[in-house]
């Protein structure tokens, strides 16, 4: 029940400041939708040929950009999101919840993650009616499958998190790796068989199995799905413990809550 | 590891702690330098229900240890008991014994209203919405609130905004509540107006309160006992009422008329060392510390002796803040 209280509270918290701050949402939407319209046409114009000839790669451009958004947002809820809460002055009355600050961050993410799955639904229906490829949207196999992938991308969100409690002034590593994150998921993953062991890179082709190749998460190779799950909890698993040790760091340090 | 909190007996009431710190150390360690020492070896306890001041001047150790207590500052040695619960080795229980206004944060979330902050600190503590609607209403009616239930926190003047701070704090319905600095940086009239909130929430005996301040009067108005600590260390542990009582009977002024000769004045100086001369154009005042009504009248045969006119004597009316000081530069024991 008191789980149930705080990850309400963070939920109400998210819906709040979605509708409070409707121009806020709605220029985060705008703004996806225009980058994804950047990247779209600008590589038509690269591969130089019509949309019939260059479709499977354009939609995996669609499928590529709809990981990004969500992995960036898992990124930035725990890394940018630890920074505003120091700097707004509500980090320490987080860290005091009796549920403990890793609860209260896991629910804090979750909570993020419904309310911006209804933001990336909206800009890919945006994406599929501007390329005209309607991708299959089998949302039983979408919803385990985008969570394990996003997972690796929560776990880096942990680690750079934790070490913005120590360091503070973590801002341009966290830039860095936001473009780190496009080469997890674009990179071909055919290149080298170490791609696998990378965040997000095997999850995102997965989802394009179910997305493109209109396969269901059981006609997916086993052997792949246990490794993205092998993988998300490594990721995920390595980024918690690494925050819950920068916590102490902080804590010893004092440095909770500083700014 | 969970006792039952020890009780302690004082004129013959039963007292329970609920807050006991023992041997609380914070050393802080420095690259190539000796380590920084912010609390050394201080012990105390807060009874059930009592409002406890942490005075100390700047550096002295007062937020580090209300840190610790709240679990935010990791202690190099020694224990935090909160209710029967040692907060090192079970933190989350501790947490649910404590809540904590913290200074210079703004410990509230400014985006959203008075209403949605308390719903959501009374969720981060574990309490579902429903069960605190009761205790919200109450909360925005003492804080005198309601007329901007439903204004962004950000739009509320500084003073509002302190005690919604308070509030938040409050809904989280712990029985310790630590508050560092509640009044700083408020204007006269709203630091007298959360004094006054203070006072009340003191009287109602809800809560047992640890709180640290710089403004002697909030102290003086809203604590029972005050804890003095100085650098790092604990140096007075007292009643706030015996502390006044033991300045009030030691400090005279006399008034007198004219100035005082030289002879006289020295005859003052060789009996009484440390008392004090002042004078205007066509007064003269001394401050004595006096230790019975023998020495009194002994300053009074002095002056008699040299036909000095005496206009009056009187109690110097004794406050906190001059307590305070003169602990701090060690000339009360």
């Amino acid at each position: 029940m008191r789980y149930l209280a705080v990850f309400m509270a963070q939920l109400k918290m998210r819906f709040i400041y979605l509708r409070r701050y409707y121009f806020d949402t709605i220029s985060m939407i705008v703004t996806m939708f225009i980058i994804f319209l950047l990247i779209f046409y600008g590589a038509m114009a690269l591969m130089g040929g019509t949309m019939a000839e260059t479709g499977e790669t354009l939609e995996g451009i669609v499928v590529g950009f709809m990981v990004w958004s969500f992995a960036l947002i898992a990124y930035g809820t725990l890394s940018w999101g630890m920074i505003e809460e120091a700097q707004q002055g509500t980090l320490e009355q987080l860290y005091m919840s009796p549920l403990g600050f890793g609860w209260v961050n896991i629910f804090r993410v979750a909570a993020h993650f419904i309310v911006n799955v209804f933001m990336v639904l909206i800009v890919l229906f945006l994406m599929m009616a501007t390329t005209g490829k309607w991708l299959n949207l089998d949302v039983l196999s979408l919803i385990p499958l985008v969570l394990l992938t996003v997972a690796g991308a929560y776990g880096l969100g942990f680690f750079m998190g934790g070490l913005a409690l120590v360091f503070k002034r973590v801002q341009s590593a966290l830039q860095i790796l936001q473009f780190v994150i496009v080469i997890f998921i674009a990179a071909p993953f055919g290149w080298s068989s170490f791609m696998k062991f990378l965040p997000l890179s095997l999850g995102t082709r997965l989802i394009g199995q179910v997305m493109i190749g209109e396969q269901s998460l059981l006609q997916l190779p086993p052997g792949d799905v246990l490794f993205l799950i092998g993988n998300s909890a490594f990721y995920f698993g390595v980024g918690f413990l690494a925050f819950k040790f920068f916590e102490n760091v902080a804590r010893d340090r004092g440095l909770l809550g500083h700014y | 590891m969970e006792h039952s909190a020890h009780m302690l007996w004082s004129n013959g009431i039963q007292m329970e702690t609920v807050l006991d710190v023992k041997d609380l150390t914070k050393r802080y360690r420095r690259r190539r330098a000796e380590p920084v020492v912010a609390v050394d070896r201080v012990s105390f306890s807060v009874h059930k229900n009592e409002v406890v001041g942490l005075l100390g001047p700047n550096g002295a150790g007062k937020t580090t240890t209300i840190k610790c207590i709240a679990g935010l500052i990791k202690p190099t040695s020694g224990e935090i008991w909160l209710d029967g619960v040692e907060a090192q080795r079970q933190p989350k229980k501790a947490m649910e014994r404590v809540a904590a206004l913290l200074e210079g944060n703004r410990n509230i979330y400014w985006r959203l209203t008075p209403r949605e902050n308390l719903e959501f600190f009374a969720g981060l503590q574990g309490h579902p919405v429903r069960k605190v609607r009761g205790y919200i209403d109450e909360l925005i009616e003492l804080f005198d609130l309601k007329d901007k239930e439903k204004t962004s926190a950000r739009m509320l003047s500084r003073g509002m905004q302190q005690k919604l701070a308070l509030a938040c704090a409050l809904i989280r319905q712990t029985e310790v509540l630590l508050l560092d600095e509640p009044t700083l940086g408020l204007d006269v009239e709203t630091s007298y107006e959360l004094r006054n909130v203070l006072k009340q929430m003191a009287a109602r005996g809800e809560r047992t309160i640890l709180l640290s301040s710089h403004d002697m009067h909030v102290v003086q108005d809203t604590c029972e006992r005050v804890i003095i600590i100085n650098n790092g260390r604990v140096v007075v542990d007292d009643r706030v009422t015996n502390l006044m009582k033991l300045f009030q009977v030691s400090a005279y002024r006399f008034e007198l008329e004219g100035h005082l000769v030289e002879e006289l004045e020295m005859k003052l100086r060789e009996r009484f060392p440390l008392l004090a001369l002042s004078s205007t154009d066509h007064r003269t005042y001394i401050d004595a510390d006096l230790v019975d009504g023998a020495e009194l009248y002994e300053v009074l045969d002095i002056l008699k002796a040299g036909n000095t006119q005496v206009k009056s004597i009187g109690h110097k009316e004794p406050n906190l803040e001059e307590i305070f000081l003169a602990i701090v530069k060690g000339q009360l024991k």
